[in-house]
């Protein structure tokens, strides 16, 4: 009877006493990649605090352009690890911020599911202010200028624009580091639409170039077809619009 | 109750809680009544574009934002309505191309599709 009320005891003990818990060293990171980098990796680091393995169910980040890597399925009790986030930057700048979804078996359901975060600030490699140009159909075509500027860690020295058939363009350096970029159009009575190239002389073994977007517009729609924000009956599907003359050029 | 606890818990933290101010989110029947008066804009990766999108769509995600900007502008009549969809509610995308029109090319009427390309293939069955 003894025996029997100490296993009885023992085993009630032994299950409360029994927890699973992944403790993260960081739920939040911060990274600064640096300007022309192309990607930012966080490293989630946990431990298995608890007293019974912790299996990872899934581990899905916000975004296509971040992937996770898990070195673990299951992390058994007092073991280490980590949880690899790679965001690739791609043409994105400023700040961002992605998340990582883990789920584990924890059966505390606090526990269950953890948000991991990555911040990042990325910085242009070449701030281009605007970004885009553009022109009305049938302005007068007068030359506008656009600055640039680049990065402290992205030390170009010189940069050269390509003029077209349509846009005239030349530059004007300014302090190191900065020049300004003055663009015509030579023509305004039809809509066209182009990305110059920017060239810059660095990194010196593969420079890098970038795009400035000039655009002559198409001209305003008749106001028949202009869109209304009142109740309109039988929606249909959006169709393409009509390419205008000239396309894109690159 | 366990998911009631966690839905209590994380209610900060999932990412569906779209900061996008309402005067900038529009239905799929609103954004389809516009007719030829909208362009509609997939913030998705290129492999889903590629699978399917809206037809008529233009493919612009940050992940080549400089290339297919340039591909898009001329197209673009600054007096239609711009509409900016990703894959769902839940996804960020569409609100950050949407911010980025506004911002960089200067357009006034940009709008993200509510529900995404989920609430598309929904409302078009």
């Amino acid at each position: 009877m003894k025996t029997r009320l100490l296993i009885f005891t023992l085993s009630i003990f032994l299950g409360v006493a029994a927890r699973a818990e992944l403790k993260w060293e960081q739920n939040t990171i911060e990274l600064h990649p640096s300007a022309g980098d192309k990607t930012a990796v966080a490293h989630f680091k946990y431990q298995n605090v608890g007293t019974i393995p912790v299996h990872f169910k899934s581990v899905k980040a916000s975004c296509g352009c971040t992937t996770t890597q898990s070195q673990k399925e299951v992390v058994n009790p007092s073991e280490k690890g980590e949880i690899i986030a790679t965001f690739n930057i791609g043409d994105r700048t400023g700040q961002q911020m992605k998340t990582v979804t883990v789920q584990t078996d924890d059966p505390n359901p606090t526990q269950t599911t953890t948000i991991l975060t990555l911040k990042a600030d990325i910085t242009p490699a070449l701030e281009i202010k605007p970004p885009v140009v553009y022109w009305q159909n049938g302005e007068e075509p007068k030359p506008k200028k656009i600055s640039v500027k680049a990065a402290k860690e992205f030390p170009a020295k010189e940069i050269t624009i390509k003029s077209n058939q349509n846009f005239e363009s030349k530059v004007e350096p300014g302090k190191a580091g900065e020049w300004t970029i003055e663009v015509t159009p030579k023509d305004t009575s039809h809509p066209i639409g182009t990305a110059l190239q920017i060239q810059t002389d660095y990194p010196k073994e593969a420079p890098k170039s970038f795009y400035l977007n000039v655009v002559v517009t198409t001209p305003p729609l008749p106001p028949a077809v202009r869109p209304n924000v009142a109740n309109t009956p039988a929606p249909k599907a959006a169709t393409p619009p009509a390419s205008p003359a000239g396309g894109l050029e690159r | 109750m366990p998911a009631i606890g966690e839905g209590i818990y994380f209610r900060d933290k999932v990412s569906w809680q779209s900061p996008i101010p309402a005067s900038e989110l529009v239905t799929v029947d609103r954004a389809r009544a516009w007719s030829d008066g909208a362009i509609w804009v997939d913030a998705r990766p290129d492999e889903e574009f590629a699978r399917d999108h809206v037809p008529g769509a233009f493919s612009l995600n940050e992940d080549h934002w400089n290339e297919l900007l340039a591909q898009f502008l001329p197209n673009l009549s600054r007096d239609k309505k711009v509409v900016v969809y990703c894959s769902a509610e839940s996804c960020n995308a569409a609100r950050d191309v949407a911010k980025r029109l506004r911002d960089e090319a200067q357009l006034k009427d940009v709008f993200v599709l509510q529900g995404g390309w989920e609430e598309w293939v929904k409302k078009s069955k």
